[in-house]
């Protein structure tokens, strides 16, 4: 099934010349994990903010096309039911507190409070999100004096307790030193284990080889490509647009190793092992 | 975790009071003394306040207001005894100094009301939490945004003191003087203030963004994580406050 389907969608800021988004086309079957990947300003933030709908209703600006996130469609909906159906979570794990909550579980409360979801469900789906996040323990804590990590692994839970179809989640590791972002992918493997659909926006491109089962390259708001990450990849205008493919890739492409299919060259560790070891 | 709360946690009985009930009792002790002008139930129900605040057990806790409030009214004690303007009583000469009697009274009248506003108002802060303030104020209806501005406050505040020092830290690590003379100071202000006001209007949109998207502006009615507080005779505490501004109200339109 088709969870979210983006067609046509073409988007510019208001006071702005540009689109930030031309003419984006692309679906998302359910429980995969698609990496979205671009340089900076080729609209991939804008992209996530257009399928959680703030694009267009929290900027306003000129929309054209269509959102459409688990059968409703962005246009013609309120942020609030969209949150329902696709959360997101954001770079800065310190702005996503909401500062009125005094606990760690508290917080997580905040959205399904605002949602209206009974109590006694509530305390279920949030023991829940907490404890898929592995922060647990920090429950009593004031949400405020957790790390880096764990404030962003908050964040995360606190969109996993509203139950949505989608989760997006833009650079959440940006901000976060190796071992808070070791954390947060580990959770989100988790996450996309148990069938949630992911989109996980990441300039850390050897992390994307290993985790996404597709790649969105955008670059000026347009798709350059939307295809397994070892093809993308392995295409030869990366650099040209501003993109570093990941350190595995580069290895093999100048040693001329390609995969055992022949078309493609290794994106993650292990396929560059492996056809290292069969080329010694 | 710095806070600007000042609630102080004791086991009392006020402590288990609703929050509302605490907000009549407020209004009670500042109208009562005002319907009936007379020295002694201004007396009385000062007396009625303290003796709640002591119960409290947050006293302690309450002696610098305390301080800075008597300091307040010992000018307005002298300046009253001397100069009221329906002095007619000398009660002691000092030289040329004359301590006057209706003076000295009016005085007093006042400030038994104001240590009782004052001490009816340390009896709600010092004695509750703010959420819980906060979410009795938004079950009895008071608007969720609203509520989520005053209890945000007590947070985001010290967040925007922090980063305050950080940013003092960082110009005075590039070689800006900030401690000295008043025109140092001063001159200090604009690259200190300039980079907390931006960034938090910066933070300001950013956390307007994931509010929205945890559903802040969802329609429907909203639950509570929290189950409505076991609060002591919440009914019971608040009509017969209630009762009490009645009786005052009515007896001095009778009189």
């Amino acid at each position: 099934m088709k969870k979210v389907m983006v067609e046509h969608l073409k988007y510019r800021y208001p006071g702005t010349e540009k689109l930030a988004l031309d003419d984006v086309s692309f679906e998302v079957e359910e429980g995969e994990l698609i990496g979205i990947v671009g340089r900076n300003l080729s609209g991939k933030s804008t992209l996530a903010q257009a399928i959680v709908g703030l694009v267009p209703h929290f900027y306003r600006g000129a929309y054209g096309g269509k959102v459409i996130v688990d059968g409703i469609e962005v246009l013609h909906s309120t942020v609030s039911d969209i949150s329902r159906k696709a959360g997101i979570v954001f770079q800065n794990p310190f702005t996503q507190v909401t500062g009125s909550k005094l606990t760690v579980y508290e917080e997580v409360a905040f959205g399904l409070e605002n949602l209206g979801v009974p109590r006694s469900e509530m305390m279920e789906r949030i023991d829940e999100a907490l404890t898929l996040l592995g922060i647990y323990d920090f429950r009593h804590a004031n949400p405020f004096d957790l790390s880096g990590g764990q404030m962003q692994r908050m964040a995360i839970a606190s969109i996993i307790a509203m139950r949505p179809e989608v989760i997006i989640l833009d650079e959440p590791t940006s901000q976060l030193d190796p071992q808070g972002t070791e954390e947060v992918f580990l959770a989100v493997q988790r996450l996309s284990r148990e069938g949630m659909t992911v989109l996980l926006i990441e300039h850390k491109l050897e992390k994307v080889a290993r985790y996404a089962d597709k790649v969105l390259w955008l670059d000026e708001g347009k798709v350059m490509a939307y295809d397994s990450p070892s093809k993308v990849f392995s295409r030869d205008d990366l650099e040209e647009h501003g993109l570093a493919a990941p350190i595995y890739t580069q290895i093999c492409k100048a040693l001329k190793l390609k995969s055992p299919d022949g078309e493609t060259y290794p994106v993650t560790l292990e396929g560059a092992y492996e056809v290292l070891k069969r080329w010694n | 975790m710095k806070s600007i709360s000042l609630y102080v946690d004791r086991q009392s009985f006020l402590h288990r009071i609703d929050p509302i009930s605490k907000i009549y009792y407020i209004v009670a002790a500042i109208l009562v003394p005002i319907l009936y002008p007379s020295l002694t139930v201004a007396f009385a129900v000062m007396v009625i306040s303290l003796i709640l605040l002591f119960l409290g057990k947050v006293i302690r806790q309450t002696l610098s207001v305390y301080g800075f409030v008597f300091l307040v009214l010992i000018t307005v004690l002298i300046i009253q005894t001397l100069f009221y303007p329906g002095n007619e009583t000398p009660v002691y000469r000092i030289g040329q100094v004359v301590l006057y009697r209706e003076g000295f009274f009016y005085a007093l009248t006042i400030s038994f009301r104001v240590i009782n506003i004052v001490t009816s108002f340390l009896i709600l802060v010092f004695t509750t939490r703010s959420a819980d303030l906060v979410e009795s104020l938004v079950r009895k209806g008071l608007s969720p945004r609203f509520g989520y501005v005053i209890a945000s406050v007590f947070q985001i505040v010290p967040e925007m003191m922090s980063a305050m020092g950080r940013i003092t830290d960082a110009q005075r690590s590039r070689g800006m003087e900030t401690e000295g003379k008043l025109s140092v100071r001063m001159k200090a202000f604009l690259p200190l203030i300039g980079p907390v006001v931006l960034s938090s209007l910066l933070n300001v949109k950013e956390r307007a963004l994931a509010l929205e998207v945890r559903g802040f502006n969802a329609k429907g009615k909203k639950t509570f994580l929290n189950e409505e507080k076991n609060f002591l005779a919440p009914t019971a505490v608040q009509w017969s406050l209630l009762a009490v501004i009645l009786i005052a109200i009515i007896w001095r339109i009778i009189q």
